[in-house]
C-alpha cells in the first residue's frame, strides 16, 4: 500500500447479513493525498456502501485505512477528524435549523470560538454560492441549496479526505459547473460516487468502476465507463 | 393544522420576544404549570388561569390569525367534552330543583376545557415567541442534562423534517391518485404502514448515521450558543414562578 495513501481498501468485503451475498467483494484500491477519483457504477453496484464502509458505517471484512488509521468502531472519533462526508440526501445530515449553524458545527465541536466559526462557515457558504442563505432555516431551502449547506459543513474543517455521495444530484447545470470548479480547486483527496460522468470528468482524473460489488475498471479513461454503459455519444 | 404549528414558530412580535430564549421557555413552562395547578372550580382559580393565558399570549405577541386558528383548534378539541354533561347529570346527585346535579356534572368537562384552552394557548404563545434557532439556543442554555438537550433539539428539528416528508408523500398520493382533499387524507392514512413508515425508518437510519459521523452525540451542544443572563430574564422567570406559587396556594386553599 502506498505510504501517501489517505484512503486504502485491501480486499474489503461487505455483507448486510452474515452469509448473504456480498454487496462489496474483495475491493482493493488506494487513494493518494490530494488525488480525486470518481466512483462510478449503476444503481445498486455498491457505491454508497463503499463510502459508508470507509467511515465505519458498514461492517466489513478486510482492511480499510484512512490516513493510516484502521477503520474500526473505536477509531470513529479519529476518523471524523480526517473525513468530510456528503450524503446523497442533504436533509439527512443537516442537524441544525439554521444554515450557518449547521455549517459551523464541525468547527464549534473542535473548539473554534463561535464568532470565528460562524464567520468561517459563512465564508464557506459564500464560496459555494449560497452565502445569502446563511441566516435562513435550512428546511426552507431548495434541494440544491441544502446540498451546498451540507457540503459546506463537510468542507469547513478542511479534512484531508472527502467522501461525496452524488454531490451533483439535483443541481442545475450552472450549479453543477460551479460545484465541479470548486471541488477541482480543493487540496483534499476525494472519492466521488456519481452517475454523472461529465460532472466527474471536470475534476477527476481517475475513474473507479464498480459492477456488482467488484471493481471492474480503475484508470483514467472515462470513455471506458460510457462504453460499458452503452451511453457513448 | 400542520401549517398552523409550522407557521407559528417565531411569528410572535410581543415584548416577551426580547427576553433570552431560555427565559421564554422557562417562563412559558412555569405559566403552563400554573394554569394546570390553579383549580377551575373557584373564582380565584378561574381568574388566575384566564389572566396567565391572556397575559402570556399578549406578551408573546401571537398574531391574531394564529389566535383565531388556535381558538378553533381548542374548540374542536375540548368543547365536545360538554357533550358528556347529560350522561354525567344522570349519574350525579341532583339538588331539590335538579340544578345541583347539572352543575356538578358540568364541573368535570369545564375543568378539562378551561385547562385545555389555557394549556393550548400558553404552549402556542411560547412557540410563537421562539424561532427554531431560538428554541435550540434556549434549550441549550437551560440546566438540563446534555443527552436530554440533544434529544429534544433533534426531536423538534426532525419533526419539522417529517412534516415536510409527510407533505411530499401526500402530494405524491394526490397527484398519482387524482383524488380530492378528503380522498387524499384517507389515502395518506392508508399508506402510513406501507409508504410513510418505511420512508421514515430509512430516514431515521440515515440521520443517525449522520449524527454519528458528525460527532453530534459526543459534542456538548452548549458550544453552539451560550448566553449571558439579564435582569429582565430573571424578572420574567421570577414573575412566572410567583404566579405558579400563587396557583399552588389557591389549589391548596381549595383542597382544604
Amino acid at each position: 500500500m502506498s505510504v501517501a495513501a489517505v484512503l486504502a481498501f485491501d480486499r474489503v468485503t461487505v455483507r448486510y447479513e452474515p452469509g448473504s451475498r456480498p454487496v462489496l467483494e474483495g475491493v482493493s484500491f488506494t487513494l493518494d493525498r490530494g488525488e480525486r477519483a470518481a466512483l462510478v457504477g449503476l444503481n445498486g453496484s455498491g457505491k454508497t456502501t463503499l463510502l459508508m464502509a470507509a467511515v465505519g458505517l458498514a461492517g466489513h471484512e478486510g482492511l480499510i485505512l484512512v490516513d493510516g488509521i484502521p477503520v474500526r468502531r473505536r477509531t470513529a472519533g479519529q476518523l471524523r477528524q480526517k473525513t468530510g462526508f456528503l450524503f446523497n440526501v442533504p436533509e439527512d445530515q443537516i442537524l441544525f435549523p439554521i444554515a450557518r449553524e449547521d455549517a459551523a458545527f464541525g468547527l464549534l465541536r473542535r473548539g473554534v470560538e463561535r464568532t470565528e466559526a460562524y464567520r468561517r462557515a459563512e465564508s464557506m457558504l459564500a464560496e459555494l454560492g449560497v452565502g445569502e442563505v446563511a441566516g435562513q432555516p435550512a428546511l426552507h431551502l431548495s434541494h440544491g441549496q441544502k446540498q451546498r449547506v451540507a457540503l459546506a459543513g463537510a468542507l469547513v474543517t478542511g479534512p484531508p479526505l472527502l467522501l461525496l455521495d452524488e454531490p451533483s444530484a439535483g443541481l442545475d447545470p450552472p450549479g453543477r459547473l460551479s460545484l465541479a470548479r470548486l471541488l477541482g480547486r480543493l487540496d483534499a483527496a476525494m472519492l466521488v460516487a456519481t452517475h454523472d460522468l461529465d460532472f466527474a470528468a471536470r475534476f477527476c482524473r481517475r475513474f473507479i468502476v464498480l459492477a456488482e460489488g467488484r471493481i471492474s475498471y480503475d484508470g483514467p479513461d472515462a470513455s471506458v465507463v460510457s462504453q460499458a454503459w452503452g451511453t457513448e455519444a | 393544522m400542520r401549517a398552523l404549528w409550522h407557521d407559528s414558530w417565531g411569528s410572535g412580535r410581543g415584548p416577551a420576544v426580547r427576553l433570552a430564549p431560555e427565559a421564554r421557555i422557562a417562563a412559558g413552562a412555569a405559566l403552563f404549570a400554573a394554569s394546570l395547578a390553579a383549580p377551575a372550580g373557584t373564582g380565584r382559580g378561574i381568574a388566575l388561569i384566564a389572566f396567565v393565558a391572556t397575559a402570556w399570549t399578549a406578551a408573546c405577541g401571537m398574531p391574531l390569525r394564529a389566535v383565531k386558528s388556535f381558538a378553533l383548534l381548542g374548540a374542536a378539541m375540548f368543547l365536545p367534552y360538554f357533550l358528556l354533561v347529560p350522561l354525567l347529570t344522570g349519574a350525579g346527585t341532583p339538588g331539590p330543583s335538579g340544578q345541583g346535579g347539572f352543575l356538578s356534572a358540568l364541573a368535570a368537562p369545564w375543568d378539562v376545557v378551561l385547562h385545555g384552552f389555557a394549556g393550548l394557548f400558553l404552549t402556542a404563545a411560547t412557540v410563537t415567541s421562539l424561532s427554531a434557532s431560538d428554541f435550540r439556543r434556549g434549550v441549550l442554555a437551560l440546566p438540563l442534562p446534555r443527552l436530554v438537550t440533544g434529544v429534544v433539539i433533534q426531536i423538534v428539528h426532525q419533526t419539522a423534517v417529517l412534516f415536510a416528508e409527510t407533505g411530499s408523500v401526500a402530494a405524491a398520493i394526490a397527484v398519482r391518485s387524482g383524488s380530492g382533499r378528503a380522498g387524499t387524507v384517507l389515502r395518506v392514512l392508508a399508506s402510513v404502514p406501507r409508504v410513510w413508515l418505511p420512508r421514515i425508518i430509512h430516514r431515521a437510519d440515515r440521520v443517525s448515521a449522520a449524527m454519528e459521523l458528525r460527532g453530534y452525540a459526543e459534542t456538548d451542544l452548549r458550544v453552539m450558543g451560550p448566553t449571558k443572563p439579564r435582569a429582565a430574564d430573571a424578572a420574567a422567570i421570577g414573575a412566572a414562578v410567583g404566579l405558579l406559587a400563587l396557583a399552588a396556594a389557591i389549589r391548596w386553599d381549595w383542597i382544604r
